[in-house]
């Protein structure tokens, strides 16, 4: 039987500027007819150049040598007509970003319809009605009714667009699918009912499947085998089970330390890190008087429509001193709205914030002083910096805003406290010279300058790499255990709030519909909500773990 | 202060550093390159006239040619109906022109500047009153505002000045709001606030040297269009009739049957000095708008 797919001493190289850039080094992968294969990796690493090779869909600036053979045919020596047939009968792609993938003016039935006119099935043309017909019955394939062909990509939810991407994949019956990050903007659940969605159809219809992600638990989840690509090669590939419970390459498990199993007494606390972590000071209070309290907060919106949105409805959250709090819950819940009305960036309608106590005035010296206090870490370093600002002058806003003296003494500080070693060595850096988990602690150090008794993170480590994402969580973990400084991190991630948080509040639909410590609301959840978003981590929860094995 | 002073030129080093890389930028097209020496010559020779030629060959009174002679070896490009020198004329032309061309792009750019960056910063009830205010501005036919400034206030450069600076600001205004929108829907305006940055802060630390670049390049579009409403003007009889500009030599050519004689020695030069210098403008103000505007490089 030949594979369906074969790569073979795979070399991409880009030519940027006067030097090539080794994109995917002698890469070799089989996967069988109906096979399943997860390529895991950093972004950088090469996964994508791999997936994209398949189809040829590389820029012109990539030199690509080796062999592609797709059904026993080599890809890179097929002449135009052929590829052109290949493409999508053969083999598609579920691209990443289903929001961007979609074109915003057509309807969704039109764009699925697209591939089946262009590749009409043993060369007779459907009928318009015939097409139709192929369109409601995909529709109906990946779960969306057959009516929602009307709709226009701004109608449906992230999870609905990546269905409709997925119904254009399956239009031609191909024989590969490849699936490039098809979950990485998606809620936890709507990512276990797309990666569910997948595997029953790869399965009921024999499709090879090749799914990309940096997330190891999503990929062993769908995926009989995981390779793991590091710097544009092939470290490690093995089946997913045995994978996930031994990694050998020390990047493989990086990779898979970085999402940890929630209810792992391993990773509690214990964020993946080459530094040890400071331990926990003995003499340790509990939690005591509340820092901050936000007290029956409500914010809303007036939509395009002007009908009243409640982003926040009626929270009380507290947050007290040498403590960290993770904020959770699935976008469009609240939680950013109710970050920024913490921290004066957003009125509420009611309710008051109290900090120490006191509430926090609305305008002028008052909030000033507050801000001083209560600082805000943002999710993007990349655009949370001034492009043309040095580390030096992005460091140094705060305590020029605030009048502090011995300004570079304090930036230095705040540099190391970052873990921005020597500081000295960053100060005139721009942000693009820095790698994202650098930038992330420059914001943090940015924050600190100012000596602060909390930190707001808002989803800190969502865009940096599995490798970063545990060396900024210890750095939240330690700056708690050294310095005592409070934190509200809000998050989608329960593996995050398993790994550094003391507390847990859930939000759902604009109220904090479970609160406790991590161990209560993680183990043993009460509400519905939280219960379904622990079954919906594609790592599973300790306990299944251990069921399972 | 030598811990203070490090820092500062860290900062300054850079601005060289950014100020070099923006010259390699506008310095590898060569339009713009060619732009900026033509243009850089008109100003140096605007500036040496009084040294390098005689004032006096202006004035009706002392002329010495005939009238509406074609150009020959004493006057290279003839002279007009009252016996003076063309060259002459066209050249001291310039001097009130880039005047006028210069000071009257500051400005309406630095009113155009003010009135986006606050629309945009402040937004709600400030933002509708400044824009609309804004279209008024844009609606109403230019010439004819500037007319009737020039109409109602005392004649002289300055009126000019004034007239052009408040009728061509609008659309300097619109570009700069869209800008300071762009910028202040960035994270790290957020990132400001947060950290406790007020209205000027924010304004002077990110929104201004965000703008700055596109501003300086709109400048130098702004001076050319500035250069020919200030020739329009002095066309229409509504300039200085005192200083010699390119517009009030062409409505010369006009009035005094010039045109009608087929002396075209005295209307091309001027109105080839005014396309020439615009382009000038033109070439270097879209060389700095393909360095600063990322979107425009290839």
């Amino acid at each position: 039987m030949t594979a369906l797919l074969q790569l073979k001493d795979l070399n991409v190289s880009y030519a940027t500027g006067g030097t090539d850039v080794h994109a995917v080094r002698g890469v070799d992968l089989t996967l069988d007819p109906g096979g399943t294969l997860g390529i895991a990796g950093e972004s950088g690493s090469g996964k994508s150049t791999v997936a994209m090779s398949v189809l040829r869909l590389l820029p012109r600036a990539a030199t690509v040598s080796g062999e592609i053979l797709l059904d026993g045919q080599d890809v890179t020596a097929m002449k135009w007509g052929r590829l052109r047939a290949v493409r999508w009968a053969e083999a598609s792609i579920v691209f990443q970003g289903a929001m961007h993938a979609l074109n915003p003016v057509r309807r969704v039935g039109e764009q699925i319809a697209e591939p089946i006119r262009l590749h009409p099935s043993d060369g007779r043309i459907l009928t318009e009605a015939g097409v139709k017909a192929r369109v409601a019955d995909l529709l109906t394939q990946v779960d969306l009714p057959p009516s929602r062909a009307g709709a226009y990509p701004h109608e449906l939810s992230g999870g609905q667009k990546q269905r409709v991407m997925i119904a254009m994949a399956l239009a031609c019956s191909p024989r590969l699918i490849i699936a490039d990050e098809p979950t990485t903007a998606l809620d936890v659940i709507v990512q276990a009912q797309v990666l569910d969605l997948l595997s029953r159809l790869v399965a009921e219809q024999k499709i090879g499947l090749i799914m990309i992600s940096h997330d190891l638990s999503v990929l062993a989840a769908t995926c009989e085998r995981i390779a793991v690509m590091y710097d544009g090669e092939i470290v490690e590939q093995r089946p997913s089970a045995e994978l996930m419970a031994s990694p050998e390459h020390e990047h493989s498990r990086a990779l898979a330390a970085a999402f940890p199993t929630v209810g792992d007494p391993v990773s509690r606390f214990a964020p993946a890190t080459s530094n040890p972590l400071p331990p926990e000071p003995a003499d340790r209070a509990p939690a005591g008087e509340p820092l901050l309290a936000a007290e029956n907060l409500r914010v809303s919106f007036r939509d395009r429509t002007g009908k009243r949105i409640h982003a926040v409805a009626g929270v009380d959250l507290t947050v007290a001193r040498d403590e960290i709090v993770a904020l959770v819950g699935q976008s469009g819940s609240g939680k950013t709205t109710l970050a920024r009305t913490l921290l004066g960036l957003q009125k509420p309608d009611s309710g008051v914030v109290r900090y120490d106590g006191k509430p926090v005035p609305a305008r002028g010296a008052g909030l000033k002083a507050y801000r001083r206090q209560v600082q805000l870490v943002l999710q993007d370093p990349t655009s949370a910096l001034n492009p043309v600002h040095t580390v030096y002058e992005a460091v140094a806003e705060g305590p020029r805003i605030h009048g502090l003296a011995d300004e570079r003494a304090v930036v230095t500080r705040a540099l190391e406290a970052a873990e921005l070693r020597p500081a000295e060595k960053f100060l005139d850096r721009l942000p693009h010279q820095l790698s994202g988990g650098q930038r992330q602690r420059v914001v943090i150090a940015g924050a600190l300058a100012l000596e602060p008794s909390m930190l707001v993170a808002d989803e800190p480590v969502a865009s940096l790499d599995a490798s970063v994402r545990g060396e900024i969580l210890a750095l939240l973990l330690r700056l708690r255990r050294s310095l005592g400084l409070a934190a509200l991190v809000i998050t989608h991630d329960l593996g995050l709030a398993w790994n550094i948080a003391d507390r847990v509040a859930v939000m759902y639909r604009g109220e904090l519909v479970e609160t406790g410590t991590v161990e209560q609301v993680l183990l043993d959840p009460q509400h519905e909500y939280t219960k379904s978003l622990l079954a919906a981590l594609p790592g599973g929860t300790y306990r299944d773990d251990v069921k399972s094995t | 202060m030598t811990t203070a002073e490090t820092p500062r030129q860290i900062a300054w080093k850079r601005r060289r550093d950014g100020l070099a890389r923006s010259w390699q930028g506008f310095a590898g097209q060569k339009p713009a390159l060619i732009g900026l020496i033509l243009l850089g010559a008109t100003v140096v020779l605007a500036l040496l006239l009084p040294l390098i030629s005689d004032e006096s060959g202006l004035d009706v009174t002392k002329a010495t040619g005939g009238p509406l002679r074609p150009p020959s070896a004493d006057y290279w490009l003839g002279t007009d109906n009252y016996g003076r020198s063309v060259l002459l004329m066209t050249m001291w032309g310039s001097r009130i022109s880039l005047l006028v061309g210069f000071s009257a792009a500051l400005l309406s750019v630095v009113i155009g500047t003010l009135i986006g960056i606050t629309a945009a910063h402040f937004g709600g009830w400030v933002s509708a009153t400044l824009l609309r205010f804004t279209d008024f501005f844009l609606v109403l036919p230019s010439l004819i505002l500037a007319i009737a400034l020039s109409a109602v206030l005392p004649k002289g450069v300055g009126t000019i000045i004034l007239a052009i600076g408040l009728t061509a600001w609008p659309s300097t205004a619109r570009l700069v709001r869209a800008q300071t929108l762009t910028i202040e829907s960035r994270p790290y305006i957020e990132r400001a606030h947060a950290l406790g940055g007020g209205h000027l802060h924010v304004i002077g630390k990110h929104v201004l040297p965000g703008v700055m670049p596109l501003v300086l390049a709109n400048t130098t579009l702004v001076v050319g269009n500035a250069v020919i409403a200030d020739a329009t003007l002095s066309f229409l009889g509504v300039g200085d009739p005192n200083s010699v500009t390119w517009g009030l030599v062409l409505e010369n050519a006009l009035n005094n049957g010039a045109i009608s004689a087929g002396a075209w020695w005295n209307v091309l030069p001027p109105g080839i000095a005014i396309v020439l210098v615009v382009l000038m403008f033109t070439l270097v103000g879209r060389g700095l708008e393909t360095v600063f505007n990322p979107r425009l490089k290839k």
